[in-house]
């Protein structure tokens, strides 16, 4: 059964036959493209089959935690090929995001060896790593014997893989040489501007450039919005309150959240003038433009209501704006992009970014095996079918965004995707210190602005307040 | 005499029919939500004219959910069953040791019965999440993790103190003269408490395993840590729906409904026994 269709297939991956011929010849052999999909997936799976002993761990299982999100089911999509290119079975227990983590937390911290692998967060990795709950995966990337010749290690985007790599040391440069890879990535989001290009062209908004444009164009659009609102931005008590659009703005301006001395210690730098020139203009975005229930807006919130023609943009994920871009949503196809850098002087966007992730538990029974499954599943291969045929947006790979079918797909439906990644992928990465009491000094940032929004407590006065608390807690730690 | 005034009874059905609408309108809100897409719903502003579909019930019992994202497979109707099964039979076990503890606890003053007692009254006091960890490491070292009977013993912790507690003093509330009298009669100590206590607290038993049969219904966090996702309750798998890709509203809506109608029958079913177990069991003659 399809051997004339998987003759093509493989003719189109050893090069002798163009995308086009192959697309051609597939839809005269009467072939739908979900069925295409698979089999050239399929095929690339034997293409990578030629050099690498796959099948060293027949017979093996792996289990893997994972959360319910559209990288797991590309994952389970693709995951038949797995099995058939390595012999190896795969189990997995997939739970809600909501509860995601504290599953996450109480298997490691238990020393469960239930799970071999799970998805994770790199802020996370930051707690899991130095507590010894998760391998460092430098010892498998760098092994030849474990690891496929085709892995193509420096593919991944620069200031990705590296986000993902810590060398444990409070304030320690994510990524320096002695770091530790505790996870490699499956996908990652930027933050950068969504906006609803209907109600923009409608009322002659023009897509803000800075902080100063976005103040204004918030402030028009929530005028023409008719009960609307003009801006979404996270507002819960929440450390996913800094991380997104507010840290991309941040951190445009040079502004760090801590300061780190030559001898490694470190100290709170939001209280300087750029950062409360910064604050101030936030908050009074937030209070003139923003959702009137903006301090219990978490990712759901932002994402529904400028799904929904609630809001006119929102700085936040850009696969957020994605998925609100498709259908069941008012305003499918009507959402565009624009890559945003909030200092008018600063020569690129720099966003923060979340990257959905895999690790390896420290208390998997078969590392090596289990390692099989994290080179395959973070493969060029596998990133390339989530991205062309399901929704593992955005990939974490180089080749995979040069992909002409991968951009005609998001040029077509997702207006200026491509565009915004490009300009803001180079200045993508992590731009939090990375250190144990991250989500405590976070979480409290977050507060503080609630306090400011609420106007409790003037920008000045709050952020040194903030600074003072956060350094009273790093002297505590022993880190400051 | 009709002594109440006609002023009186209306004010009266204003504010009755005020606190219906109060306490209803959620209910009554999801319920509509649940026949309707995510589309309607997010309407602004919202209005309660729209067109009913049944696809969200549709997606939850066929297991297949169709999101902004592409299609998802969901295990609803698995989560549905653990918790029906969890929960029947976490109570059944629970009624079973509980009763007759209860009784005893009741009618037999013996060294330490107290202290037994509240001990066991005190699994009520402990915060899940503390016991949790301990917990996970010992379920993992016994081969009862990812166990329906590992979760079910877990489950005691929620019902066991429920049902000694309220049924103990529904035993203390019958008079011990008419047990005397049938001992007297010649019946053993088993049979009387067969055959006069038991039926006598069948009020007071059916209230604490209805009970406890919402609490454990309600409980999220113990299969959650101990068990696999093919194990998982339907406040579990209720979560399923708030994804990245958006929350489908509707289909929460229809799994609300769905959950909670199994607790919702049996309490209008035993609402009778459970105010009168409740209340004959907490007041001391």
């Amino acid at each position: 059964m399809y051997e004339k269709e998987k003759d093509l297939i493989d003719a189109y991956i050893r090069g002798s036959v163009s995308r086009r011929g192959m697309i051609k010849g597939l839809g005269a052999l009467g072939l739908s493209t979900a069925t295409a999909s698979v089999l050239l997936n399929a095929s690339a799976t034997r293409a990578l089959a030629a050099d690498f002993d796959w099948k060293a761990h027949a017979g093996k299982t792996v289990k893997l935690l994972l959360n319910k999100h559209p990288y797991t089911d590309a994952m389970l999509a693709n995951i038949d090929n797995f099995k058939a290119l390595t012999g190896m079975d795969v189990q997995y227990d997939v739970f809600p995001e909501d509860v995601y983590f504290d599953k996450v937390t109480a298997a490691l911290s238990s020393g469960s060896s239930e799970y071999d692998a799970f998805m994770t967060g790199a802020y996370m990795t930051w707690t899991y790593g130095p507590a010894g709950w998760t391998e460092d995966l430098s010892q498998w990337v760098n092994d030849p014997s474990k690891t496929n010749p085709m892995y193509a290690w420096d593919d991944f985007l620069p200031g990705v893989i590296k986000s993902c790599a810590w060398n444990g040391v409070p304030g320690g440069a994510l990524g320096s040489a002695d770091a530790k890879q505790w996870c490699i990535p499956l996908a990652y989001e930027q933050n950068n501007l969504t906006y609803n290009k209907r109600v923009f062209d409608a009322n002659g908004i023009a897509v803000p450039t800075n902080l100063d444009e976005l103040l204004e164009a918030a402030a028009k659009a929530k005028a023409a919005m008719n009960g609307g609102y003009g801006i979404g931005v996270r507002g819960s008590r929440s450390w996913a309150t800094i991380h997104p659009g507010f840290l991309s703005g941040y951190a445009n301006f040079d502004q760090k959240d801590l300061n780190i001395s030559a001898d490694g210690k470190l100290s709170a730098a939001m209280n300087t003038d750029v950062s409360k020139e910064f604050h101030r203009k936030w908050v009074q975005m937030i209070q003139e433009s923003g959702a009137p229930d903006w301090s219990t807006h978490t990712w759901y919130q932002v994402g529904t209501d400028v799904g929904a023609g609630k809001s006119a943009m929102m700085f936040d994920a850009d696969i957020l704006g994605y998925f609100m871009n498709g259908p069941g949503n008012a305003e499918a196809g009507n959402l565009a992009f624009s890559a945003f850098k909030a200092n008018p002087a600063a020569p690129a966007p720099t966003p923060n970014i979340w990257i959905w992730s895999m690790a390896m538990s420290t208390f998997s029974k078969d590392k090596d095996a289990t390692w099989y499954f994290l080179q395959w599943v973070t493969g060029p291969e596998h990133d390339l079918f989530g991205a062309q045929q399901m929704d593992l947006v955005n990939p974490a790979r180089a080749s995979v965004w040069a992909d002409g079918a991968f951009r005609d797909k998001l040029s077509k439906s997702y207006s200026g995707y491509v565009e915004m990644h490009d300009a803001s992928a180079p200045g993508a990465s992590i731009k939090f210190t990375p250190q144990p009491l991250f989500f405590d000094l976070t979480t409290e940032w977050a507060a503080t602005l609630q306090k400011m929004v609420a106007k409790e407590v003037p920008v000045d006065e709050g952020l040194d307040q903030l600074a003072e608390s956060v350094n009273s807690q790093l002297k505590e730690a022993g880190l400051g | 005499m009709d002594t109440v005034s006609p002023i009186e009874r209306i004010l009266r059905g204003i504010a009755l029919t005020l606190i219906c609408l109060f306490f209803m309108f959620p209910i009554v809100w999801i319920f509509l939500m649940s026949f309707q897409t995510n589309e309607t719903i997010l309407r602004v502003p919202p209005s309660v004219v729209f067109s009913p579909t049944l696809e969200n019930y549709t997606a939850l019992i066929t297991g297949r959910l169709e999101t902004q994202a592409g299609t998802l497979d969901i295990n609803f109707m698995g989560n549905l069953w653990n918790s029906l099964f969890l929960s029947t039979t976490s109570v059944a076990v629970g009624l079973l040791l509980g009763v007759p503890a209860a009784y005893a606890f009741a009618r037999l003053k013996f060294r330490g019965s107290e202290d037994i007692a509240f001990t066991l009254l005190s699994f009520r006091f402990a915060p899940p999440l503390l016991v949790l960890l301990p917990l996970t490491i010992y379920f993992q070292q016994l081969g009862l993790a990812n166990t329906y009977g590992g979760l079910i013993w877990v489950y005691q912790l929620i019902v066991l103190p429920l049902i000694l507690w309220i049924v103990r003093g529904y035993f203390e509330d019958i008079p011990a003269d008419i047990e005397y009298a049938y001992r007297i009669a010649g019946h053993d100590f088993w049979s009387t408490f067969r055959r006069i206590a038991l039926p006598l607290a069948g009020p007071g038993i059916a209230a604490a395993g209805l009970l406890s049969f919402i609490f454990a219904w309600n409980n999220f966090v113990f299969a959650l840590v101990l068990a696999s996702a093919d194990k998982q309750p339907v406040t579990v798998g209720a979560l399923a729906f708030v994804t990245a890709s958006g929350i489908q509203y509707g289909q929460v809506a229809a799994g609300i409904v769905l959950s909670i109608a199994p607790t919702f029958a049996l309490a209008l079913y035993a609402q009778r026994y459970l105010v009168e177990g409740l209340s004959l069991g907490a007041v001391k003659g």
